[in-house]
Parts: structure tokens; C-alpha cells; sequence
């Protein structure tokens, strides 16, 4: 009776818990069912029978000479984002090293620092950095993505990766000195290995970050060399439909970091799991 | 006596080398941070106490204090702060006790556990500048999107989402977004906790809801925290999605939007336009130190 | 020791499987064009082409590769001639054009701060009549006109006057028109006359609103208007009723500045509840939130019966793929109490003063501007003549081939543009440079989107129309002077 009850309740929430999945995810469901519609029939009541066609796909990925291109843009936004996330990590994990395992004397303050410098709205640091780049030659580059994607992913990753690093037993580290252990030997032999999910975790979050970045880029290179989600926006017409190739050109650009999420999602809550917040 | 001065000041230059050794790996990132972030910021403070247009072109006039005695009687820029606090607390807020709901949902085995959690953390992955258009033409949109259809093959009226409730709608945006993130970092807190505290009380006869308000709610304080830290940075800064949702509006211009509509958005006021990030910097620190201090112990708890 | 080295391995585990991902699709997305032609494929082709054209028909052109950046806003007119750059123009010239699509309103941020601010980004940018003088004005461009005497195949007597009026300054012309356009009221002809009613060909907005009164139902709207905030958007369309209800913007000082604000005068308000209540009694659903495309879903889906938007709509109705196809009629922008109302609008190619090289940039502007390039187009183009840039060139409407695939309204399209009164839009005189459906004056980009948001409240019943008003006269009086 009593276990018949259980078992009923458990049931149901299971139920609850597809049902709420699928209402989350079917934006997504329908934006790819849309890229594989005419636009005729994408701009109407919605269907959910029609002839699917490959041919917004097609379009989007044409290749014209002097436009940009899928391709292009998806191996600027790969160059973008590996390197900016490299960065942001080389950086970062000593930053880290240095206000965790042997913390400064005002580190609570230096962390703090790295925060505030999120407050700053882009939107208002765009004209002083396009004035910048100017002067550095750097508009229309990818190194100018590359810098500002880094630093604005860096204080996510210092405050992430500290907390992850705090995590490491003292005693292990007085042990590996006591051993003497070199500072290297320390990091790679003892540390890296239990703050990896973090590392990792740490990482994915930037690279879903600089990945869907629009603003600085649209900004500060449009022009040639530009990224994603540019060309996503490329496929946006004042004039005429454009339903469904934007969802065809959607769903290619979302793909990558979609799929990378989805692969990572189990590392990922293990990385903030043992110890975002210590 | 002298060796004794000797002795104490090589203590003294041994802890500054130590302070150094210690300082070292910290200057890289420190320091690229504060060249990328504080030029344009110090750049702006210096734009603010000017009056600078660049359409039509105009010289720079140095105008002292001018452009933020301006922004005090500003009834538009009032507008758009409430409207930043009304957007930022109800999407932080609303996500967290979703992601919280969820994430105790997922914390159960069930059948295609592993998928349901795939399928929810989906939109968190999306760009934005694609969640805000196919949320706008094909979900709001009230002659093709799929809710209006939905309310019509019920029986109800067609609602006119986005302009009726141009701040809910541009927030359920929002909140579909970060919900994933909360229920993710959520999870994280009840994978995280100490499963024999839980063995005992249950062994202690405890009732499941006694034993979650009592011992799993207190221990993913700290989670929940951190969900509205990150949450709360990266909302105040939305806009993109205002943007493509909204367009701007009564109800939906929030402080980044203006800061975009008096700057390159069209004022080309860039002098009173940095006077009003300068502002909203300052009182964002202000509001952060104050909520850090007060709210949490994410910085204070534990010793280093 | 292997716990250690089991970690390592699933860390190394994971980014090559996010490597392997990224491959994947780069390769699975790359395949399908591989099939085409591999990526360097049409600039060697170019090359080439361009190689044999110097060889056997210009022995003079130049050999060494130049190329230009253009900025152009992304309209399918622009995709066209984006798709038809590399065989019209790169194969004779060698030029390589590399574009850059940009959505309305932010190819406007870039454009504005790159020619204003020196960021030396294009040689060619696409702007609109709204900037073009002023731009001009501001010394930022080329004057084409001295261009012009060498290049006499771009025939700037063939442009149509008031478009090239638009886009000039004090006898200098600025930018040379792509694709130009008017207003006008298009409509189903078959439900007019099912509810047997005529439409007179020049009406005016009281009997085009009695009109849409009496057919709207709730299948079908009775007409479209744009609603969304923006000045290109709901003040474009706006600002013609408001001029042909007698009223402005502003004053103008006697130096041609922006005097008083006139938002708080009846007749700003007349035009301003007649156009909400038109909306509220017989417009589209959801009016806040509509522009042009989002009205032409609608007609062309038959949830509208008239729709009052830009000339250029009709091409895309008549289309061959049209479900309206050949159903409908056209008719002149209403009037109240002037004699004209419709707008002018133009998208046009100009070359900014810190263009690395000008000369090239001519090359191609004279080319993408030219009666060549449009008859090229309407050989080449899928969609035929019809779909040709419309309203720039005379010698357009007077080709056959084009009267035959636009008969429809082609005539209707030029009568708009040609009536259009860039002069003398309204019953007062007004700041700044010409302009119909927006005001010549840079203010005017804040003003109107900031006034249209209010507006667009209004239209969706948020706010009423007296705070919409007050709000705006308050945004407009800022800035006068």
C-alpha cells in the first residue's frame, strides 16, 4: 500500500519532469523544425506537417565571394573562442593559485576587483574601446575579440577556479612540500588533478560565453573575419520573410555549443559541485 | 646591536620576498585586467565631464559636472533604472526557485533522467541574440507564434505578448535562459552534501520535508548565493535582448538600452552617455560590495 | 598515483572530444559546399577571368589584385547583387568586393561612426536619404559629381529627380541611389469590391479609414499600419499623416535650427489619435509590434485587406511566388489637408572621405548604380526583371522588359515617387535639410525612435495617448534650440 503509493508519487513526478523538459525545449524543437521549412509555410499558422526541405540549409551555407560565409565565420568564432579560452585559463589559474592555496595578504579585495569589473556595461566601454582599437589598428582582427573575449570571461574564471582550488586539502600540499616538491611539481602532481572538473567546467562556461557574444563583435569587426553570430544576424531581411532560413542559420550556429553542453553537462555539475562556493 | 638590525631586516626582506613570491603569479592576470578594463573606464570618466557629440560633429567641450547634474532630473533615465530592477530581480529571482524546482526533480531517478536534464539545459546554450528572435516570431508573435495558436485552438483571445507586457515577456525570456544555469549549479549543491548527515537523520525517523528544510535547504545556502551573484552580473548588463524582444519601450528600456540609445543607438551624445554608465558603475559596486557584505558569506566564510 | 593519472586522462578525454565535435561539424558543414567548389576555387576563377579579360579586351587594366570593403544593409535587393558581384564586376575589373550585411538599424551605428569618428573601415558604405545631405553636409564624403564627368555610362541626368534631389547638399550629390521607394496604400481589389466599395486612385485617410472600417471582420483586418517604435519604422509612416494633418515636429528658427517643439499642438494630436484609432478599430493584431515585414506576412497570408507601407512591397506581392499575386490594386498615400503625402526613401552607395582609395570605390559604385548593372540584373536575376532595384533610374520604367514584368504597378510606383513632396511635405516650414517622412536633422534619429516608442505604447493601449504625447514633447523639447 504504502510502497504502491510511493512508487504512484514517483511516477508522477517523473511525468512532471518530462513534461516541464519538453516545454522548455520546444522553442528549440520548433526554431529546427522551422529551418527545414519553406518560408511561405514558416510564416504562417504553425504547421507541424509540410515538406521538409534541405534548402534554407543550402542557403545559408552558400558560399558567396565577398560575403560572410558559414565557413568563415565558424572558424573565426573557433579561433576566438579556443584562443581567448586558453587565455582566459593560463591566466586565471595562477590568479587563482595566488588568492587560494598560498593566498596574498588582501586577497579577498583582489577577488573583489576582478568582480567589479563586470559591472562596467559593455554598452557604455564600446565607443572608449572602438576609439582604442582604432588607434591600435586592432578594428576588424580577430586578436580584438580575441583580448576582449579574455577579459571578460577572466574574472568569472579567477572567482570559479578559486573557490575549486580552496578545495585542495592543505595537507596534501604540505605533504608534496614536504616531500619537496617544486611549485611545479606541486601543480601538476597534486593540484591539477583534483581541481580537473573545475578546469573543466570553468572553461566550458567560457567558451559558451565568448561563443554567443554578439555586441563587441558586431561592433568592433563586422567587417571581414567576423564570427557567429554576425552571420546568424546576416540572415535577418527588412525586407521579405526570413523565418526560416534565420532558423536554419540558427540552428547551425547553435549547434556547436549545444552539443559541447551536452557532452560536458555531467563534468560540468560535478565542477560546481565540489566547490563553486568555497 | 647592529647585527640584531641586520637580522630584522633580512626577516623583513625575506617576507617582502615571500609577499612578492606569493603576489607573482597573481600580476599577469591582474595586470591584463586592469589594462583592458580600466583604460576605457578611465577614458569614460574623462568623456562624462564633456560635452561630445559626434552627429552633427561638434568640438569636445570640457563641461565640468553638467552632464550628471543633468541625469538627476532625467525622468526617462529613472524609467529605465526601475525598469533594470524590475527586469534583474524578478529574472534572477523567478529562475532560481524554477532551477531550484527542477533541479530537486532531477535529483531522483527516474526514467530518462539523463535526457530530461540534456533537453533542460538547452536553452542556456542558445545565443542570445537567437533565443530573443525565435522567441519573438515564433513563440510571442501573435498572428504566427506557436503560444497564441495554442491559446486559440483552446478558445481563448489571442494576446498581444510583447507589447502588452513588454518587461514579462522580455523576463520569461530570460528566465527560460537562466533556469538551466540555476537548476545546474542547484544540482551541483544536492549532489554536493554530505549524504551521511541525510543516513543519519533518516535513520532518525525524519520526514522527507523535515530533513529537506531543516538540512538540505541550509546546506545549499551557499549555492543559492552563488546563483544570484552570477545571475545578478550578467542580467544587469542584458541587452541584447531588449533589443531584439522590445526594441526599446516604456517598460522594457532598461539602463543599458538608454546608455545605447543616448550613445551610437542614435543620441550620439557620448559625453552624457558615459556620465550615465560612469553612474550606473558606481552604483553598481555600491549596490554588489553592500549585497556581498551583507547577503553572504561567499567571500567572508571560511579561512583562507 | 593512478588515481591521478585516470583524472588526467579523462580531462585530456574531454577536450579532445570537444575538439572532435567542433571538427565534426566544421567538416559535415563544410562537406556540403566541397561538393560545389572547394574555397578558393571562385577567387582563382576570378583571377583567372580577370587575367583573360585584361589579356584579350583591356590590355591596360590593372594586374595587381585590389579590393574594397562595403557595408550595405541586408535586403534582398543587396543579397542580389552580392550573389552577382563576382561574375559582373570582379571578372572584368579584378576589383574583389568584400560586403559586409548589416541589419537597418545597426549598419547605421557603424556607418555613422565610421565615416564621422575616422575608423577607415569602408570604401563604400549604403546609406540612406536621411543621411546623405547631412553627411554631406558634414563634409564627410566624395561629392560624386566630380567623379561623374568621367564616367558618363553612369548618366546622372537618368536619375530621378527628386531621388537625386534627396540625396544632394548645396549642389553636391552625396550618394548615388541603389534602390528608392515612395508610399503608397496597397489592397486587395477583390474584397473592395466584394463589399462593393470603390478605392479612388488618390484617396484621402478619411475615406481610406471609412473603408477600412466597413471591410474589416475578424478574419481579416482592414488595414495594416506599422506600429513598432523606430523612427525609419512607425515614424516613417507616422510622419506622413502628421504632415498631411497640418502638423511638425518643430519650428524652425529663422537660421534653419530646430525652434519649439510642437508635439503639445492639436494638430500633432488630431494626427496621432486618428492613426491609433484607426489601428485600434480596424488594424492588424499585435499593430505595436509590425513593420514591413511583419504586415507583409499578414497580406500576403490574407489576414489584411489594405496595407500602407513602402512602393517596394508591391514587387514582392506580384512575385510569381505570391499567394496575392495579381490580386491586387494601388493607390496614391492619403491626404488630408495637403495635396501629397507619400514618402521618399532611398538606399544609396557613397564613398567616405577616409576611403583608402576612392577611385576603386567609383568603379564599383558607378557600376552597382548603373542602367547597366539593372539590366544585367534583370537578365540574371531568379526572380526575373521584377525583381530589379526599383525607383532610381527613368531609363528602369522605361525598358520594356521591366513594363512587362511589373505592369502591374510600375506606373502606380512611379507616380508615387514623382508625386512625393521632398520640397514642401507639410503646411510649415521645418529645421534642417529636406525630408518627407522624418526631418532633416541628426536629432531627429533620437527624437523619433524615442517619440515612437511612446507611440507604439499607445498603439498597444500601455499608456494613453495624452502621456505618450507629454513624454514626447518632452524628449523633442530637449533639443531645441
Amino acid at each position: 500500500m504504502e510502497v504502491g503509493k510511493k512508487r504512484a508519487v514517483s511516477f508522477l513526478l517523473g511525468l512532471l519532469s518530462w513534461g516541464v523538459a519538453l516545454v522548455f525545449f520546444f522553442p528549440i524543437f520548433w526554431m529546427v523544425l522551422n529551418g527545414f521549412k519553406e518560408e511561405i509555410d514558416a510564416n504562417t499558422d504553425p504547421k507541424l506537417v509540410f515538406d521538409p526541405t534541405f534548402d534554407r540549409f543550402d542557403e545559408v551555407t552558400s558560399q558567396t565571394q565577398g560575403l560572410l560565409g558559414f565557413r568563415e565565420a565558424f572558424m573565426n568564432s573557433v579561433w576566438a573562442v579556443s584562443i581567448s579560452t586558453i587565455l582566459v585559463l593560463v591566466l586565471a589559474v595562477p590568479a587563482a593559485y595566488a588568492l587560494a592555496i598560498r593566498p596574498v595578504a588582501k586577497w579577498r579585495d583582489v577577488l573583489f576587483f576582478f568582480i567589479s569589473t563586470k559591472f562596467l556595461p559593455v554598452v557604455a566601454a564600446i565607443l572608449p574601446l572602438w576609439i582604442i582599437a582604432r588607434e591600435l589598428d586592432l578594428l576588424n582582427t580577430r586578436l580584438v575579440l580575441i583580448i576582449l573575449y579574455t577579459a571578460m570571461n577572466l574574472p568569472l574564471a579567477v572567482w570559479m577556479l578559486r573557490s575549486f582550488f580552496s578545495e585542495v586539502p592543505k595537507e596534501l600540499i604540505e605533504a608534496a612540500q614536504i616531500d619537496g616538491a617544486k611549485l611545479r611539481g606541486q601543480i601538476t602532481s597534486v593540484i591539477l588533478p583534483i581541481v580537473a572538473p573545475g578546469l573543466a567546467a570553468t572553461a566550458l562556461l567560457c567558451v559558451i560565453f565568448a561563443w554567443n557574444e554578439f555586441f563587441l563583435a558586431v561592433q568592433l569587426n563586422p567587417v571581414d573575419g567576423s564570427t557567429i553570430p554576425i552571420w546568424v544576424t546576416s540572415n535577418v531581411s527588412t525586407r521579405g520573410n526570413f523565418l526560416a532560413k534565420l532558423s536554419a542559420a540558427s540552428t547551425l550556429a547553435t549547434l556547436p555549443v549545444v552539443l559541447a553542453g551536452w557532452l560536458a553537462q555531467k563534468r560540468m555539475i560535478r565542477g560546481l559541485s565540489m566547490g563553486a562556493i568555497k | 646591536m647592529s647585527q640584531q638590525t641586520d637580522r630584522a631586516e633580512q626577516v623583513k626582506r625575506l617576507q617582502r620576498r615571500e609577499g612578492w613570491r606569493r603576489r607573482l603569479p597573481l600580476v599577469p592576470a591582474l595586470l591584463f585586467t586592469i589594462v583592458v578594463t580600466q583604460v576605457p573606464f578611465i577614458l569614460s570618466l574623462w568623456y562624462s565631464l564633456t560635452e561630445w557629440k559626434i552627429v552633427p560633429p561638434e568640438p569636445r567641450n570640457f563641461i565640468g559636472f553638467d552632464n550628471y547634474v543633468d541625469l538627476l532630473d532625467n525622468r526617462f533615465f529613472r524609467e529605465a533604472v526601475w525598469t533594470s530592477v524590475w527586469m534583474t530581480v524578478s529574472a534572477v529571482l523567478l529562475s532560481l526557485l524554477l532551477g531550484t524546482l527542477l533541479a530537486i526533480l532531477l535529483d531522483r531517478k527516474f526514467f530518462g533522467q539523463g535526457f530530461v536534464r540534456t533537453l533542460l539545459i538547452t536553452p542556456f546554450l542558445i545565443m542570445p541574440v537567437v533565443a530573443g528572435l525565435v522567441w519573438k516570431t515564433q513563440v510571442f508573435n501573435s498572428s504566427f507564434g506557436v503560444l497564441n495558436w495554442l491559446l486559440d485552438s483552446l478558445g481563448f483571445e489571442r494576446i498581444e505578448f510583447v507589447t502588452r507586457w513588454p518587461l514579462w515577456s522580455i523576463v520569461s525570456v530570460l528566465v527560460w535562459q537562466w533556469t538551466p544555469f540555476m537548476m545546474l549549479i542547484v544540482l551541483a549543491g544536492l549532489q554536493g552534501q554530505d549524504q551521511s548527515v541525510l543516513e543519519a537523520a533518516r535513520v532518525d525517523g525524519a520526514s522527507s520535508r523535515a530533513m529537506f528544510f531543516q538540512i538540505t535547504l541550509p546546506q545549499l545556502r551557499p549555492y543559492l548565493e552563488l546563483g544570484i551573484l552570477l545571475g545578478s552580473i550578467y542580467l544587469i548588463q542584458v541587452f541584447d535582448y531588449v533589443d531584439v524582444i522590445t526594441g526599446g519601450g516604456p517598460d522594457s528600456t532598461n539602463v543599458p538600452y538608454f546608455v545605447f540609445q543616448r550613445s551610437i543607438g542614435g543620441g550620439w551624445q557620448f559625453g552624457q552617455a558615459s556620465a550615465y554608465s560612469i553612474v550606473v558603475v558606481i552604483a553598481s559596486i555600491v549596490i554588489a560590495t553592500f549585497g556581498l557584505r551583507v547577503l553572504s558569506n561567499l567571500l567572508e566564510g571560511e579561512k583562507p | 598515483m593512478t588515481r591521478t593519472s585516470r583524472k588526467g586522462w579523462s580531462i585530456r578525454l574531454l577536450l579532445l572530444s570537444l575538439l572532435a565535435v567542433f571538427a565534426l561539424v566544421a567538416a559535415a558543414c563544410g562537406n556540403d559546399d566541397d561538393s560545389d567548389t572547394s574555397s578558393d576555387a571562385p577567387a582563382t576563377a576570378a583571377a583567372t577571368a580577370a587575367a583573360t579579360a585584361a589579356a584579350t579586351e583591356q590590355p591596360a587594366a590593372p594586374v595587381e589584385s585590389r579590393s574594397i570593403n562595403v557595408a550595405i544593409v541586408g535586403n534582398p535587393q543587396m543579397e542580389d547583387i552580392a550573389s552577382l558581384t563576382p561574375s559582373l564586376f570582379t571578372a572584368q575589373t579584378g576589383i574583389e568586393v568584400n560586403y559586409t550585411f548589416l541589419e537597418e538599424q545597426t549598419l547605421r551605428e557603424i556607418v555613422t561612426r565610421d565615416v564621422g569618428a575616422g575608423g577607415e573601415q569602408f570604401d563604400v558604405v549604403m546609406i540612406g536619404m536621411f543621411e546623405a545631405p547631412q553627411f554631406g553636409a558634414n563634409g564627410w564624403l566624395y561629392d560624386l559629381n566630380d567623379f561623374a564627368a568621367d564616367t558618363p555610362e553612369w548618366n546622372v541626368g537618368d536619375i530621378i529627380p527628386a531621388v537625386r534631389g534627396g540625396l544632394s547638399y548645396e549642389g553636391g550629390l552625396y550618394a548615388s541611389p541603389f534602390y528608392a521607394e515612395s508610399s503608397f496604400v496597397m489592397y486587395r481589389q477583390d474584397v473592395i469590391d466584394a463589399a462593393g466599395l470603390t478605392m479612388p486612385d488618390a484617396p484621402t485617410w478619411d475615406e481610406l479609414a471609412d473603408i477600412a472600417r466597413t471591410i474589416d471582420s475578424d478574419e481579416m483586418a482592414g488595414i495594416c499600419l506599422r506600429g513598432k517604435p523606430g523612427w525609419g519604422d512607425l515614424g516613417a509612416a507616422f510622419t506622413t499623416v502628421l504632415n498631411t494633418f497640418g502638423g511638425t515636429w518643430w519650428l524652425a528658427n529663422a537660421d534653419g535650427s530646430i525652434g519649439a517643439a510642437q508635439v503639445d499642438q492639436p494638430e500633432f494630436r488630431e494626427a496621432l489619435e486618428f492613426y491609433v484609432a484607426l489601428i485600434n478599430d480596424a488594424g492588424q493584431d499585435d499593430a505595436a509590434n509590425a513593420s514591413f515585414n511583419e504586415c507583409l506576412s499578414l497580406y500576403q497570408n490574407g489576414q489584411v485587406a489594405m496595407w500602407y507601407d513602402a512602393t517596394v512591397a508591391a514587387g514582392i506581392l506580384e512575385a510569381d511566388d505570391s499567394p496575392v499575386k495579381g490580386l491586387n490594386g494601388f493607390a496614391l498615400a492619403p491626404t488630408k489637408v495637403t495635396d501629397a503625402s507619400g514618402w521618399l526613401w532611398a538606399w544609396a552607395l557613397a564613398i567616405p572621405q577616409n576611403s583608402s582609395d576612392p577611385d576603386t570605390a567609383w568603379e564599383y559604385v558607378s557600376w552597382a548604380t548603373s542602367e547597366e548593372y539593372i539590366n544585367a540584373a534583370g537578365e540574371s536575376l531568379a526572380g526575373g526583371w521584377a525583381a530589379v532595384p526599383p525607383g532610381t533610374r527613368e531609363s528602369t520604367y522605361a525598358n520594356p522588359n521591366y513594363q512587362a514584368a511589373a505592369q502591374a504597378f510600375a506606373q502606380k510606383t512611379l507616380d508615387a515617387m514623382l508625386a512625393a513632396p521632398i520640397d514642401n511635405p507639410g503646411t510649415t516650414p521645418r529645421p534642417g535639410l529636406p525630408g518627407v517622412q522624418y526631418v532633416g536633422v541628426p536629432e531627429f534619429q533620437d527624437v523619433g525612435t524615442r517619440c515612437t516608442e511612446q507611440f507604439s505604447a499607445a498603439i498597444a493601449g500601455s499608456i494613453s495617448v495624452d502621456s505618450a504625447l507629454s513624454a514626447c514633447q518632452d524628449i523633442a523639447s530637449a533639443v531645441s534650440n
